[in-house]
């Protein structure tokens, strides 16, 4: 597991999303729902006068004269009555008049009631993505007070991430992430940039397919997950692909991806057990991986192709991609012990059920 | 000595921004309704004059049902008015009646409007204070910290 190689910094999530920016960001989401909301109850006011007033005007033609008390500016009243009691008078708006009978004032009633009802369901669709908002950072505060932590650990040789969020102390294996990272070790440092931002592309991508595939992860995990959270593939990384499979996503999508592109290559995708769950965000992503990649992958048919030119600790894939191709297995065992455990064991595997997902 | 000045500074800031400027804001929106009921009286009253003056016996008004829906209105006896005293009350008036109400109670409005901007003064005047405290404590802590640093 921790080999020397092997860098790595704990952060704790609340040092990337202090608590007190969440609880505002939180404030302000909710501030803008009392907005919203208050803005809906003055549309549906403005709704139930329009139908009471469509129901006055109905009944008025009943009388020729109605006997009331006529307002006088604001605070006077003279006593009087109603007169030509079918016709009224509408405002159309930028001081435009017209008078209408009582049918005719009604059928404008009614189609300003319609707008203002489209309205209403406008605003309730606004409401609804500031709720959305408003629980994600409820769940961003919770996890922060859980004292969720974030790891990262460095491999020298690629400078690949490895990303992954433990639950309070615990140190989520970097058995997942070990294998890929050893892999990327292995495979090569420095790939194109371009692919490591393909390859980046396609964790963010997986991550959120990871998500919705997982119901038991919180999405947060995801949105925290900005880097891909690499484990160190261990024989264990079964135990920790549930927990980490937001967290593998990163790199699994990178690994996946670069195995996806080699895509004819790859048919022993070191599907480690770890990585079956990158293998489910893979195989969407190699899919949209494998067309821009394999512009790429043919130039560079090396099995090493790693881009860990970059390291960048904000996306999940940190930029190498470990491209396992046949050679993989001559690679593997060389490069590191774990990695090569469990790229050992990928080989061995039928072709990746990526492979077999994504086709 | 330095926290306890920006402490004491956070203070005073806080207590113009909390406490001062809401309440100049109330009292300024407190002062403004009384200025609007003022502006309604002192309309009614011009309207009742031209009555007078044209002895108007009967006219037509268009009502307003809503929704700017106008109904057209006929009072065919504008001898007696009925006006609102407050409380929800309307008392008959002839225009006579009507007009010397009116005046008395523009007079109630102006003293109430003249109390209000009392009021206001006064709250304009503390957070003016309050200003020249935090612009104290800003200028000789600098004038201090400035001879400390001239060698």
């Amino acid at each position: 597991m921790g080999k020397p190689e092997v860098k790595g910094t704990v952060t704790s999530l609340s040092s990337m999303f202090p608590p007190e920016e969440v609880q505002k960001a939180a404030k302000m989401v909710e501030e803008k729902l009392s907005e919203k909301q208050n803005e809906m109850n003055q549309l549906k006011e403005f709704i139930a006068d329009n139908t009471s007033l469509v129901n006055l005007v109905q009944k008025l033609p009943d009388e020729l004269h109605h006997d009331i008390m006529v307002p006088f500016g604001k605070a006077a009243f003279f006593p009087g009555g109603l007169i030509h009691t079918n016709e009224f008078l509408v405002l159309l708006g930028e001081s435009y008049y017209a008078d209408r009978t009582a049918k005719q004032t009604v059928e404008i009633l009614k189609r300003r009631g319609k707008s203002l009802m489209s309205k209403v369901d406008a605003l309730k669709a606004e409401m609804q993505d500031l709720k959305a908002e408003a629980s994600f950072f409820d769940s961003t505060t919770s996890e922060v007070a859980e004292d969720l932590v974030e790891i990262k650990e460095y491999e020298e040789d690629n400078s690949t991430e490895r990303v992954f969020q433990s639950g309070p102390a615990e140190l989520e294996s970097p058995t997942l992430a070990e294998a890929d990272n050893k892999m990327d070790s292995k495979l090569g440092a420095s790939k194109d940039d371009e692919y490591a931002r393909l390859m980046s592309r396609l964790d963010e991508l997986e991550k959120e397919e990871l998500a919705a595939e997982d119901d038991g992860e919180n999405d947060e995990d995801e949105d925290e997950d900005a880097n891909a959270t690499e484990t160190d593939g261990d024989e264990n990384e079964l135990t920790e692909a549930a927990f980490q499979w937001k967290k593998d996503e990163g790199y699994s999508s990178r690994d996946h991806g670069q195995r996806y592109s080699e895509c004819t290559g790859l048919t022993a995708e070191p599907v480690t057990q770890g990585e079956m769950s990158h293998g489910r965000i893979i195989h969407q992503d190699s899919k949209m991986l494998n067309p821009s990649i394999n512009a790429s992958v043919p130039s560079e048919k090396k099995p090493v192709q790693t881009s860990k030119s970059e390291f960048d600790s904000s996306k999940a894939f940190t930029g190498s991609i470990v491209e396992h191709t046949e050679n993989l297995e001559k690679k593997i065992p060389g490069q590191n012990t774990t990695s090569s455990e469990s790229s050992g064991s990928k080989p061995s595997k039928p072709v990746s059920r990526f492979k077999m997902q994504r086709k | 000595m330095d926290s306890l000045r920006q402490e004491k500074l956070q203070k005073f800031e806080e207590f113009v921004d909390r406490r001062l400027k809401p309440d100049l804001v109330r009292a300024i929106a407190e002062r403004d309704k009384v200025f609007d009921q003022q502006k309604i009286f002192s309309d009614l009253r011009k309207n009742i004059e031209t009555l007078e003056k044209n002895s108007v016996t009967s006219l037509r008004t268009l009502v307003n049902l809503g929704s700017e829906v106008y109904t057209q209105a006929e009072v065919p006896d504008t001898q007696r008015i009925f006006v609102d005293i407050g409380l929800g009350f309307h008392v008959e008036f002839t225009w006579s009646e009507a007009l010397k109400f009116i005046s008395l109670r523009e007079e109630k409005l102006k003293r109430q409007i003249e109390e209000y901007t009392r009021l206001i003064a006064s709250i304009k005047a503390q957070i003016k204070l309050v200003c020249e405290g935090i612009r104290e404590l800003l200028q000789i802590p600098e004038d201090k910290t400035v001879e400390g640093r001239v060698f």
